[in-house]
């Protein structure tokens, strides 16, 4: 068969990509460093828009991508859970500002570093009316050990055993080692509930455009009309009253044309939407149809070091590269200055729970990578590699790609080291995410990487020795004992002190190159209000809370 | 017996065709370069047995020629195999998206012929005068927008701008879909409509030109019955051969019209299948516009003698 240096699908994979928030994202905040960032937008971090006044009938959204599937054992990106999250809950809650709280399971214990115990709620009903038992939990958490099914959700699973019902209303995880991560996945699609009836009923066809879904959420899969749009209704049986959902029905629909999917938002013709291109936000907000919203974030866009065999194996040329870029002017090109410069490989607002000696450790006094020429040259010298060539893989995907990949080419040359773009399809550039033999022969990428929990421990686990998204292969044995014993911890403060540790090394020794981070944003039409502006989006019911102006 | 033996022949042909059609659609896939493993993994980490699940699930473990037997043997019992895509039929999925479609290619279609046949035949009708050559020229300019800056600017003017008619989706119910096809169908006919309208206009130069009309006129006929019955019919011949080729071609270039109106018709399937290496669905709908182009073709073979009485004698007697 065919091997590949293109594959698979659109970008995103993983909690990669913000291939889709690429179209959209960050970029600079008023800032010091370039003297030319002419047109630094003003923006602020909303947490909540207006309480809406009243009920809605319907109101319509757009969404950049279809789902691929609203299976949650599939459900692995922008597309797939900003619907599934209106539909189907975990077990744990993520809040808008990024915390978790009680979901299907009232409560969870700890009894042994090895197990949670988790309490089924009662009074909970699918949307076709059976109650919600024990065994639906252990039947869909079940579903991500089974090879048949293929998880995306496999790695929150490695380190389970055994997932037993030891109660009327009691589901028993047991793993193989402490995994603080496990339970904190929980708020994401991986801890979804589903009627075991529906799984065994609907088979294959289960979570596809005519199987669809039976969950517990604010909002009934109603109908999938394949390629264009699937309507949500509102489940009056819903059992939480301060969730229940405003709006009686709710139309997404699928563009994958930046330019139809501006038309629909300035035509008045959808009523909002997520992630917004970056080129479109002034349109936009110049249209009088709606505001636009920008809100909490946690992807972070960096270059990833897929290749430690050339010249980038040394720590210096990393280094070098990164001062040679203006990330700052990448930044405004790339996004049109939403967002800002960040070192870190993750956002402030994953750090929930962390101590503020950790928060010190994790941001303040990081090494910075100022724009700075001369310097870089200097590395570049005394490793001793000035003319090899470094390849940089780049996609068709949007604006920002075309600008970061020549931006990172420009800085590679300035400082005396040969650089090649070279542009794969789409799917290509997906399959780096997940096919070692794409990254054959690429030095660097770029993705924008999100994390679905409240804990930096997610980014830094990839990157341990061995990881299926340690691109490059990098290892730092240091950096390793860091990361399990973190993983080890359950008290969230402790845990972050070590893990604070860990990204001070990922901050020295750069295995990806940190770009910029730039928030979530949202555009409302003149109809709707009442949704937070977060990248929780993706697993928490936002659609239930807007109603109308 | 002529024409059944001729029938006969043109099926036999057709036949062929299509399977050499089904062989190249099917085998192509593998001088992509791309695995679809790697694309249903989309860059998650998979447990190490569920890659080989899946690799076995969609039967990709097996050597390509009994993944061709069992395609076909698939297709002919309607069986079209599974989107990996959207995890489900490729039958449900593709018919779910052929009827807008089909509703954009009729609706183009018939834009195409009416607009076309009659620039053609007054441009014709008044060779060399002004009005054949405002004609030529707006054809040459319409010819010369390419069908996505078309769909640009209509949604700019007419959807945003004015609010007339929707920016995208295909409604529902008939009406509602008709509304909802109305620009996309221009912007998928602009192109085309100066393919017909040039190929009518010369066509019926050609006739006005041949001996016989001129003899007809000089009898006194009437120039009506002369254009009907001589010009006209005999101008059809190369007009229909035009159109049965437009057929492939307007479903092919739909995909632009779709992807800029976010129509969920098969064009904007067929370029996201092919970027997600989604090979069920691409071969199901290369051979389907594969097969609706040869059936087109055939039928527009049969109907040309019935048509045009020449070309039955035979093709040695023109």
């Amino acid at each position: 068969m065919i091997r590949t240096r293109r594959n698979a699908r659109r970008p995103l994979a993983v909690a990669s990509v913000g291939v889709a928030g690429a179209l959209v994202l960050s970029a600079c905040s008023a800032d010091t460093s370039s003297p030319d960032s002419t047109a630094a937008p003003e923006w602020e971090y909303t947490a909540q828009t207006a309480a809406p006044s009243g009920d809605l009938d319907s109101f319509s959204w757009v969404s950049y991508s279809e789902p691929s599937s609203l299976d949650y054992a599939y459900a692995f990106d922008y597309a797939d859970n900003q619907v599934l999250s209106n539909v189907c809950e975990s077990l744990l809650r993520l809040g808008p500002d990024y915390t978790l709280s009680p979901g299907l399971a009232e409560a969870f214990e700890h009894p042994t570093p090895e197990t949670w115990v988790y309490t089924i709620r009662d009074g909970v009903t699918f949307h076709d009316g059976t109650p919600l038992t024990a065994a639906d939990v252990v039947a869909s958490m079940s579903r991500h050990l089974d090879p048949e099914v293929g998880s995306s959700w496999y790695s929150v699973y490695q380190n389970v055993a055994a997932i037993e019902q030891t109660g009327d209303r009691q589901v028993t995880v047991t793993m193989r080692q402490a995994d603080s991560q496990f339970n904190l996945a929980m708020g994401s699609s991986a801890g979804v509930v589903e009627s075991a009836a529906t799984l065994a009923e609907k088979g294959a066809d289960y979570g596809n455009s005519s199987g669809l879904v039976n969950c517990t959420g604010p909002f009934e899969l109603t109908e999938w009309q394949s390629g264009e749009s699937v309507t949500l209704t509102r489940y009056d049986g819903y059992w939480d009253e301060s969730l229940r959902a405003r709006a009686g029905e709710v139309d997404i629909h699928f563009m994958t044309d930046p330019n139809a999917r501006v038309n629909a938002l300035k035509s008045g013709e959808v009523d909002g939407g997520w992630m917004i291109p970056a080129d479109a936000i002034a349109q936009l907000q110049d249209s009088g149809k709606g505001d636009m919203y920008f809100g909490l974030n946690t992807a972070v866009g960096s270059l990833v070091v897929s290749n430690l065999e050339g010249p980038l194996g040394d720590g210096r040329v990393r280094r070098a590269l990164l001062m040679a870029m203006d990330r700052q002017g990448i930044l405004d090109a790339a996004a049109k200055g939403y967002g800002e410069v960040t070192d870190a490989l993750t956002t402030e607002s994953v750090w929930v729970g962390a101590s503020d000696e950790a928060l010190k450790e994790a941001f303040d006094g990081l090494e910075e990578y100022p724009y700075d020429i001369e310097a870089a040259k200097k590395l570049i010298e005394e490793a001793g590699v000035a003319g090899e060539e470094i390849v940089i893989a780049t996609a068709p995907i949007s604006n920002d790609f075309a600008v970061i990949s020549q931006g990172a080419a420009a800085a590679a040359q300035s400082i005396g080291l040969e650089a090649t773009i070279e542009t794969v399809s789409p799917s290509a550039y997906t399959a780096l995410f997940s096919d070692p033999s794409a990254r054959e022969g690429i030095d660097l990428f770029y993705t924008s990487w999100y994390l679905s929990s409240p804990d930096p421990l997610e980014m830094y686990g990839v990157l341990r020795t061995g990881e299926f998204s340690n691109y490059g292969n990098w290892s730092d044995p240091e950096f390793d004992a860091l990361v399990n014993e973190a993983v080890a911890i359950d008290d969230p403060a402790a845990r972050s002190e070590v893990t604070a540790r860990a990204q001070r090394i990922a901050n020295e020794q750069l295995p990806w190159l940190p770009l910029f981070q730039g928030p979530m944003t949202l555009f409302l039409g003149e109809r709707v209000t009442g949704v937070a502006p977060s990248v929780a989006f993706m697993y928490y019911p936002w659609a239930a809370t807007i109603g109308s102006r | 017996m002529i024409a059944v033996r001729r029938i006969a022949g043109k099926l036999g042909g057709l036949l062929l065709t299509l399977f050499l059609a089904s062989v190249l659609v099917f085998f192509s896939r593998f001088l992509v370069p791309g695995d679809p493993v790697s694309f249903l993994l989309r860059g998650r980490k998979p447990s190490p047995e569920a890659v080989a699940q899946i690799t076995a699930q969609y039967g990709l473990d097996l050597p390509p020629w009994q993944q061709y037997l069992n395609w076909v043997a698939g297709l002919l019992q309607g069986d079209l195999g599974r989107s990996l895509q959207y995890r489900q039929d490729v039958t449900v999925v593709l018919g779910e998206r052929l009827p807008v479609t089909l509703g954009l290619v009729v609706m183009a279609g018939t834009t195409i012929a009416v607009v076309g046949l009659i620039a053609g035949a007054i441009a014709a009708l008044h060779r060399g005068r002004l009005a054949d050559r405002s004609i030529l020229i707006g054809l040459t300019v319409l010819g010369a927008i390419p069908s996505f800056v078309g769909s640009i600017v209509l949604i700019a003017v007419f959807a945003v701008q004015l609010g007339w008619f929707p920016s995208f989706g295909s409604g529902e119910g008939f009406w509602d879909t008709v509304y909802h096809l109305v620009l996309p169908s221009i912007a998928l006919a602009i192109v085309f409509v100066v393919l017909v309208g040039k190929v009518t206009r010369s066509s019926m130069i050609d006739q006005l030109d041949r001996e016989h009309v001129e003899v007809a006129i000089s009898r006194g006929i009437k120039r009506g019955t002369v254009i009907r019955r001589h010009v006209f019919r005999n101008a059809v011949g190369p007009i229909l051969t035009v159109s049965g080729m437009l057929v492939a071609g307007l479903l092919v270039a739909s995909s632009i019209v779709e992807a800029a109106f976010g129509l969920a018709g098969m064009g904007s399937l067929l370029v996201q299948s092919v970027d997600r290496l989604d090979f069920p669905v691409v071969q199901a709908i290369v051979l389907l516009v594969v097969t609706a182009f040869v059936l087109v073709n055939a039928v527009v073979d049969v109907l040309e003698p019935w048509i045009d009485p020449r070309s039955a004698a035979g093709a040695g007697a023109r």
